[in-house]
């Protein structure tokens, strides 16, 4: 009986003094603590991140446009008619919930990256879905961003089923302190929520090199359906990826929060949105605790540096 | 980090200390509820209540009306919740335990009605001492009288008991006894005989006294008062059955008058009876909680209290009182387990709407209603209706096979479909939507896992709630209440891992 306990469940001390962060002390302990509710609105609107990012020197896609009431649905051709590629996302989502991407459009109607066609009255259809509440966090009236789409990097290509990974940094008082990237695969249905059956790559915050790779909550060397070696990775302009990061933190006033960061092609690493209350299955990818981490950041890490001093701290243990 | 540690606990201390309290608070609250107002801690506790009605009749003679008669006592076996006179013209008091009517001279035949509403306190039935009383006259016998008792006394050794039960025994010996017959009055009435079973225990020096009462029956009606005999034995009033010599009081048996005080006393008329009738009641302590707040001169606080209410009102807030329980159920499977559920609520609703349909009827219900539901759903998808339209057009849906269900229910006699009227039909509506576009979104596995886990959370609620004996607690003792709104309060500051946690990050220790 306890064998068979403990093959599945882990013992709360043998968790703590792995310096595991559960949910509840997540939000009691870390959000609670250093994430004023009065910023939420900056990282959950879509449109404030935009505006704020563009601010601070962050990289983003730029806006297209909003959609803000239904009847404006039918000024998407307008909008959009300079940008043959671009994205519609409801400025309140999570998750990638109603991310819409559209690669191509012409006269009869859209087509994603994946050839689906759509047709012009699917496309308002979708983008009244957003407005009504449909993806939004808590279900209210939401508007939809139209905004470029990413000319992703071809680095990644091999690493995954569908989809683009992005990279997910943990920042903690200004500090990027976990990294990892989710893959899709056919299992997850070509979405990358580790609980659906995307491999999570941790990644070394220093070098962003994969540290561990995870399916399913077991650990594997190669994509199950590219077959790629995924303890090859290494994210290009790493440096770049911690500074969005990091430059975050000023940004928005959170103490605790996720940036997602994808790589342009052109452009480099860009902030594709932030989040105030970032889960913890980056602590399975990594095979870490993130609570552990985030004592030492609190212990040991220098307090008033700038975003690129952080940085600096991060990656090489000292003041550059 | 030492502050932020100190300000944890200074919360933690602040809502633990809140808890003792409210929990000291919840059990004075639970003792004085017992104690004054009768509650118990089970449900559907039935309590006796005893309506006697004395009928004081007889023929008025001109002259002015002086009836005075004797009245029950509250003891700790009997208290009198109520009392009532229904005499019109007559100046009424109480006076010395005995009721006293005047009035002037009226003609005729007069009947006036006294009624007496007695609560059976039992469990508290106790014996009282008594002071001792004098040691009694010898009765005046003659010789001849006193050779006869002392024979009767002999022949009264040979049954079993003490003193008083050897004679009561020996008068009640069938065939009788000679000696016994020669000493009996020529008119042999209960009265007689027990005053001369009294004499001769006197004759013993063994004080005694009649007592009247009343036995405590089902609709009885029109009787009068049985005798019973009151010896002093052993340093105690003894109560002894003259029929049989029993000791002690009978159930339910309420003494009336005692000793050489008669039973009524009338001036100013002739012919008087007295016949009694009882009704007996039976009432929840509940319902007997104000009378006996009023006996303990509790009035106020008791009128305050939700239980002065009228019925219907205190349903609903009896409904209302198990609310708090299943939110401290939700949030520990939440907060402690960890289990998702769809919405936070959702679960505690269901299990709410499985209390009144029942567990098995309820589940069937639930799974045609979801069945249904979702397929209409699908159909939906495909007509990419907005928002709001779409979730109102499943609502009205949910509607409509709510209602074929109570129909087939009615005319197939079956409680099974009828009981669908119960589900919170909005929440259904969520229910199906939610599971629809998970299902769309991330696949029918979890979309199924939601709706288990939920359902779940629901049989988790339901079985903390579905107990009677709970939910009457909740609602007569609601003061815990209190207790499980710092419980769920402390509940926000745990900060340790859930049991899902264990699980989850289980491949991330050795």
């Amino acid at each position: 009986m306890f064998k068979w306990l403990s093959k599945y469940f882990a013992s709360p001390q043998a968790l703590r003094d792995a310096g595991i962060m559960g949910m509840n002390s997540r939000n009691f302990k870390i959000i609670s603590k250093n994430n004023r509710r009065c910023l939420y609105p900056l990282v959950d609107d879509k449109v404030q991140t935009k505006n704020l990012a563009q601010k601070f020197g962050i990289n983003t896609p730029r806006l297209i446009g909003k959609i803000e009431f239904q009847h404006e649905a039918k000024l998407l051709p307008e909008l959009v008619k300079d940008w043959p590629a671009f994205v519609i996302k409801p400025a309140h989502g999570s998750g990638g919930k109603g991310v819409l991407v559209i690669a191509s459009h012409d006269d009869t109607g859209f087509t994603t990256p994946s050839g689906r066609k759509l047709t012009y009255k699917e496309i308002y259809q979708h983008i009244s879905n957003t407005l009504s509440g449909l993806y939004s966090l808590g279900g209210q009236y939401d508007t939809a961003v139209i905004e470029e789409m990413v000319n992703f990097s071809h680095i990644f290509d091999d690493y995954s089923y569908q989809g683009i990974p992005d990279v997910r940094l943990i920042v903690y008082k200004g500090y990027p302190v976990m990294a990892m990237t989710r893959l899709a695969t056919a299992a997850s249905g070509g979405r990358a929520n580790l609980h659906q059956g995307a491999v999570g790559v941790g990644l070394d915050i220093k070098t962003g090199k994969t540290l561990k790779a995870v399916m399913r909550n077991k650990p594997i060397t190669h994509h199950p359906d590219t077959g790629a070696d995924l303890s090859k990775i290494e994210v290009p302009f790493w440096r770049e990826h911690l500074l969005i990061g990091a430059k975050a933190y000023e940004m928005t006033g959170l103490g605790y929060l996720g940036a997602d960061i994808v790589l342009d092609a052109d452009k480099g690493p860009m902030m594709l949105e932030l989040n105030a209350r970032p889960g913890l299955a980056v602590q399975i990818a990594n095979g870490l605790g993130l609570y552990k981490v985030l004592k030492k950041v609190d212990k040991y890490y220098p307090k008033k540096l700038s975003p690129e001093e952080r940085v600096d701290f991060v990656l090489y243990g000292r003041k550059k | 980090m030492l502050y932020r540690l100190k300000q944890l606990v200074t919360i933690r201390f602040i809502l633990t200390v809140c808890l003792l309290l409210s929990m000291a608070y919840a059990g004075y609250s639970m003792y004085y509820k017992i104690n004054y107002w009768g509650f118990s801690l089970a449900p559907k506790t039935r309590a006796n209540v005893w309506t006697v009605e004395a009928d004081v009749a007889f023929e008025a003679d001109g002259n002015p009306i002086k009836i005075s008669l004797a009245t029950p006592k509250s003891s700790d076996e009997y208290k009198v919740l109520d009392q009532d006179i229904v005499a019109p013209g007559y100046d009424s008091k109480i006076e010395n335990g005995r009721l006293i009517l005047t009035s002037k001279g009226r003609e005729g035949v007069q009947n006036v009605y006294y009624r007496i509403l007695l609560f059976d306190n039992e469990g508290a039935k106790g014996k009282v001492a008594a002071p001792t009383p004098p040691t009694p006259e010898m009765p005046l016998f003659d010789e001849k009288q006193m050779a006869v008792a002392e024979e009767i006394w002999a022949l009264a050794k040979k049954h079993p008991g003490d003193m008083p039960q050897q004679i009561i025994r020996l008068f009640n010996q069938v065939p009788p006894e000679p000696t016994v017959v020669a000493f009996m009055p020529l008119k042999k009435t209960p009265k007689a005989t027990a005053e001369i079973i009294s004499s001769l225990l006197a004759y013993k020096q063994i004080p005694s006294r009649l007592a009247r009462g009343i036995k405590l029956a089902e609709n009885k009606q029109s009787f009068a008062p049985d005798l019973m005999l009151e010896a002093y034995v052993d340093g105690r009033w003894k109560l002894y059955d003259l029929s049989n010599g029993q000791i002690g009081l009978p159930k339910d048996f309420i003494i009336i008058q005692r000793g050489g005080n008669s039973l009524l006393d009338l001036e100013g008329g002739a012919d008087s009876v007295v016949k009694f009738s009882v009704l007996k009641s039976v009432t929840t302590s509940f319902n007997l909680a104000g009378k006996r707040a009023k006996l303990a001169n509790d009035t106020a606080a008791f009128e305050a209290s939700m239980y002065n209410l009228p019925v219907n009102q205190q349903n609903a807030l009896k409904w209302l009182m198990i609310f708090p329980l299943a939110i401290l159920v939700i949030a520990v499977i939440r907060n402690y387990i960890g289990l998702s559920t769809m919405g936070t609520f959702t679960p505690m609703l269901l299990a709410m709407a499985l209390v009144k349909t029942g567990l098995i009827p309820g589940l069937i219900c639930f799974a045609i209603i979801m069945t249904i539901g979702l397929l209409i759903r699908a159909l939906f998808t495909r007509l990419n209706l907005l928002l709001v339209p779409r979730i109102s057009a499943v609502v009205v849906c949910v509607i409509l096979i709510i209602q074929f269900m109570t129909i087939i229910g009615y005319r197939f006699g079956s409680d099974i479909a009828a009981s669908a009227t119960f589900f919170p039909i909005i929440i259904m509506a969520w229910i199906i939507e939610r599971a629809s576009i998970t299902w769309e979104e991330e696949g029918a596995f979890n979309s199924c896992r939601e709706i288990v886990f939920s359902m779940i959370a629901a049989l988790a609620t339901y079985a903390v709630i579905c107990n009677e004996t709970i939910r009457y607690i909740m609602f007569a003792f609601n003061e815990l209440n209190l207790v499980i709104l710092f419980l769920i309060m402390l509940l926000g500051t745990y900060t340790g891992y859930r049991l899902t946690e264990l699980k989850r990050f289980r491949p991330l220790v050795k």
